[in-house]
């Protein structure tokens, strides 16, 4: 079925551009986005198994150095040998945002990005969010509006604010929308996930 | 509860709003779903599932892939018990499969790589079978059979009040329609997930559930054990929606593995197979016969229903509600045909069947409306049932009890004026010119508060904290907190000293799960029962304490006093030290079989579109759901409840259809990407209000009713009968595409240029 057929968006943002809706509104998804620093290291494979991977990465402030398969993915890494469980897996095929993290300030949909795309890169996590005890504003801010039901989504409602209040401090409503328009919530929690983002836009300014 | 209403005191914790109290959790990260957790030495499990719509399994070769090295355990139907899964015909495996996507055999490995690459290694030799997915084809005769009884399921399930051909014949006006609604996905945003562990023959399995208590029960079942060796924990669960609300095949795969590995097993779903492989709305053809009279009486309604079963089914689907409880209808028959098809399981989701029946209902009666001349809302007025009218107990049909705490009327009545129904025009269109036309519409439903045996238990600590123990589950519906404040209510102490342990058979008493509306309204009930156990422990053990009798102290704000002499008085703290020992208190509720009084809660949805002729676009200009909510618990969950509710039931009139190919008998689009459901863009969330109608009832805890499903109920209708009243097209199909809506403006331009 053609796509306009089923567009009921009241911005006539298209399906198709579902895909790159975070893309479009904060310059990252597609995992070949991500950039690297230019001294940044090419990972390699190790000399044993070409089929392995050595990576590095800093993740929440942590330098972290893995051999793992080069089909790893980001969201592999991060769940299996961090334990960082944080970021989930909804569809595993970029289509709903659960998996989100902050790679180099942007964010990605870790599930369709590998771990070795990844090397050299910081990588911020739900988890590395809050300092210590103090919640990170956007945290704040969606506990204040109660911006999910089931939680599932919000590690990645969560990190695509994040990434996109660094780029964008003071958003319209109409920006956010379209910000937050790669984070599926089955819930439908979103006149609150809105509410959330544009209240964290102040109290981060604050 | 009737002493609830009698008593003066005023309510602490109950009616206050605010983030439930595990945000914290939810917001960083740290809540754990069953996906996210690890046992040592865990295996990783992965499904072999049928290309075939319909086939026999004539024969399976496992030993290829049990012998690639990582490979720890496969088991096919041979491995699996012959006993049905909780509810349903289907085994955990089976030698005929009967959709495309059933599991036919199940891995577990070391890692994920190595069981993706043994799954192809498993030979199975499938004897193809004739397939149908229609549900009125699968009743003809010649039609490829599912089951040796047959494709219908059971009788058909007929209700009848009244006379229905007389009545009929005495209408002044009838009108006779079909309404369609598709198999759609329901899902939630966590796929499916279980962990099972054996440790000799106790089987322990964390389950993404939201009936812990029927996955013990049929694992009991499974593998011959007694409740006391099973134990299911379901901790943090990512939505529900229905598709949970049981037991399922991967909870018993899970289990089958583990045992035969001797390891634990994780088995995760993937996207597809959560789509394919849970449980689906089920397909309904509504045909619709209603009459009236001409003072605007609705005198008969004659229904029959074609319910697509899918293969499987967790819950046969049950119409009815809407025609049976909402309206009075002196002469009325409802016929259902549950019929199983070739395509994947169906089971309850978010409103079961009400969505569905309340599209064809209440597109019906906006259609009698609109040939009378009737404004929509008068109508519905005139015959939604009231306080004290006769109305069914259970399921028979025959009205043995009477209607209590019903506010229909109000929802209606506050909806219209929050959307300023007076303005709407009566003729379709109303003279509007130009591409863009706008309309109103309404839609009533309602829903009874989910019931079958509750239990909780409650322990005061000796430091006067306190811990509540349910096994039902919280899966967003913010259950954690209401129960929470219902028990700090009842103790009277303050929110924050109080914890909930939800969904763990081991530690809670029996409880039938989170569905149905129910966990709020039943496992409340119980979480009140048990907190005002342990009340009258703490009470009695003060009071000698305080030189006073039980009767005359109180517990509030954590301090014990004396009602007459409040200098007189001891925190709880003080009380449990003294005292020496925890108190535990129990609560198990069940519906009395002699409650003749019925209540249910009521909602009426009222919107404005927007439709492009041009384009066939309908635009939400506005949303309004009004809906009973009983005494509200907690104001912001409720809201937040309306407002998702709301939304997933739009999303129903514009995607989420599972569509199959007709030669194979595939499904052609199990991806968040072709199911499309709705985005942050896809609806303007700001422009859905909820109006929250308190509205105490007599029997949930503190007067609350339950809330869950009714939100989903009514878009498919509100927004059929609005887009109806901008541009004069009958939507009798959902979802409403662009396409579907060009192609009825397009039958419409001929018809009406012959009538000019
Ligand atoms: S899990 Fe990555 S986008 Fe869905
Ligand atoms: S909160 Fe449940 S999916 Fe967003």
């Amino acid at each position: 079925m053609a796509d306009e057929d089923r567009d009921h968006s009241d911005l006539s943002v298209t399906r198709r551009a579902f895909l790159k809706g975070g893309a479009l509104a904060t310059g990252a998804l597609s995992s070949t986005l991500i950039p690297t620093p230019a001294d940044a290291q090419l990972p390699v494979a190790t000399e044993s198994d070409p089929r392995r991977s050595v990576v590095e990465m800093t993740v929440n402030g942590v330098a972290y150095r893995k051999e793992v398969p080069n089909r790893t993915t980001l969201l592999q890494f991060l769940r299996e040998h961090l334990t960082l469980t944080g970021a989930k897996m909804g569809c595993d095929r970029a289509q709903c945002g659960a998996c989100t993290v902050v790679v180099n300030g942007r964010n990605v949909y870790s599930c369709t990005t590998l771990a070795v795309e990844a090397t050299g890169a910081e990588v911020l996590t739900i988890e590395g969010l809050a300092k210590g005890d103090a919640l990170h504003p956007i945290q704040q801010a969606f506990i204040q509006h109660s911006g999910f039901q089931c939680g599932f989504c919000t590690s990645g409602q969560i990190m695509t604010t994040k990434a996109f209040l660094d780029r964008v401090p003071r958003p319209t409503e109409d920006e956010a929308r379209r910000a937050m328009s790669g984070n599926l919530c089955r819930c439908a929690a979103y006149k609150r996930i809105l509410e959330s983002v544009m209240t964290a836009s102040r109290l981060m300014q604050a | 509860m009737a002493q609830q209403q009698n008593t003066t005191r005023t309510l602490r914790v109950i009616g206050g709003d605010g983030p439930v109290i595990d945000a914290v959790e939810r917001v960083t990260g740290q809540a754990k779903y069953t996906g996210d957790l690890e046992l040592p030495g865990m295996l990783v499990a992965r499904v072999l599932r049928s290309p075939h719509a319909h086939a026999r399994i004539a024969g399976i070769d496992t030993s290829r892939a049990e012998a690639l090295p990582g490979v720890k355990a496969v088991v096919t139907h041979k491995d699996a018990a012959k006993v049905p899964i909780w509810g349903n015909r289907q085994r955990a495996l089976n030698e005929q499969v009967r959709f495309a996507g059933e599991a036919v055999a199940a891995i577990a490995a070391v890692d994920e790589e190595t069981a993706a690459k043994a799954l192809p290694l498993i030979d199975v030799k499938y004897e193809v079978l004739p397939f149908v997915l229609d549900p009125e084809k699968a009743l003809e005769p010649g039609a490829p059979q599912l089951f040796a009884d047959g494709n219908l399921e059971g009788q058909p399930r007929v209700l009848i009040r009244g006379d229905v051909e007389r009545g009929l014949a005495e209408c002044d006006r009838v009108i006779e329609r079909v309404y369609h609604t598709p198999t759609m996905w329901s899902g939630s945003m966590e796929p499916r997930a279980a962990i099972a562990q054996w440790e000799g023959n106790k089987l322990t399995v964390w389950a993404s559930t939201q009936a812990p208590c029927r996955v013990q029960t049929n694992l009991t079942g499974q593998f011959n054990l007694p409740d006391s060796q099973v134990r299911v924990i379901a901790s943090y669960v990512g939505g529900g929606f229905g598709t949970k609300s049981a037991a399922h095949v991967d909870e018993t795969i899970a289990a089958l593995l583990s045992r035969k590995a001797r390891r634990p097993v994780k088995l995760q779903y993937s996207r597809e197979e959560e789509i394919l492989d849970s449980n689906t709305r089920f397909e309904t053809r509504v045909y619709v016969k209603v009459g009236v009279k001409r003072d605007m009486t609705l005198h008969a309604m004659d229904v029959k229903a074609y319910i697509n079963q899918g293969a499987y089914h967790v819950r046969l689907g049950g119409l009815g509600n809407q025609a049976t409880h909402i309206y009075r209808i002196p002469h009325l028959r409802t016929v259902q045909y549950r019929v199983h098809t070739n395509v994947p399981n169906t089971g309850p989701t978010r409103g079961v069947g009400d969505p569905q029946e309340t599209f064809a209902i209440d597109s019906a009666l906006d259609e009698m409306a609109v040939e009378m001349g009737w404004d929509p809302v008068e109508f519905r007025l005139k015959n939604v049932k009231r306080n004290g009218d006769p109305i069914a107990r259970g399921g028979s049909g025959a009205e043995d009890g009477r209607l209590v705490a019903q506010v229909t009327d109000r929802c209606l009545e506050e909806g219209a004026a929050r959307i300023d129904w007076s303005r709407r025009s009566t003729l379709p269109g109303g003279g509007q010119t130009g591409p863009r036309a706008r309309g109103l519409g309404v839609a009533v439903t309602e829903r009874g508060n989910g019931g079958g045996l509750a239990g909780a238990s409650v322990t005061v600590n000796l430091d006067g904290s306190v811990v509540v123990f349910y096994a039902s589950t919280d899966i967003g519906t913010g259950s954690r907190t209401t129960l929470s404040m219902i028990a700090a209510e009842t103790l009277g102490v303050p929110l924050a000293s109080v914890r909930a342990v939800a969904g763990d058979t081991e530690v809670a008493p029996y409880d039938g799960g989170s569905y149905g509306n129910r966990t709020l309204y039943s496992t409340g009930r119980a979480v009140e029962a048990a907190a005002r156990d342990c009340l009258d422990d703490i009470l009695a053990t003060a009071a000698p304490m305080l030189k006073a009798s039980p009767a005359e102290v109180e517990l509030g704000d954590a301090v014990v006093r004396v009602k007459a002499d409040a200098s007189r008085s001891l925190p709880l703290r003080d009380v449990m030290q003294r005292r020496g020992r925890s108190v535990v208190g129990d609560g198990s509720v069940t519906q009395s079989q002699a409650e003749t009084n019925v209540e249910r809660a009521a909602g009426a949805h009222f919107v404005e579109v927007e439709v492009d002729r041009e384009t066939g676009k309908i635009r939400i200009l506005r949303y309004v759901s009004a809906h009973d909510v009983g005494q509200p618990i907690n104001v912001t969950v409720v809201e937040n409840q309306i407002e998702g509710g709301t939304i997933q039931g739009l999303a129903l009139t514009q995607a989420e259809e599972l569509r199959f190919d007709a030669r194979d008998g595939r499904c052609l689009n199990a991806s968040f990407l072709d199911l499309k459901p709705p985005t942050m863009l896809d609806f303007d969330a700001r422009r859905i209000e909820p109006i929250v109608i308190a509205n105490i009832g007599e029997q949930g805890p503190y007067g609350a009713k339950g809330l869950g499903e009714n939100p989903c109920h009514a878009g498919m209708a509100a927004v059929a009968n609005a887009v109806y009243n901008a541009v004069g097209i009958r939507l009798r199909r959902v979802p409403f595409t662009r396409a579907e809506v060009l192609r009825a403006l397009a039958e419409q331009r001929p018809a009406s240029s012959r009538t000019a």
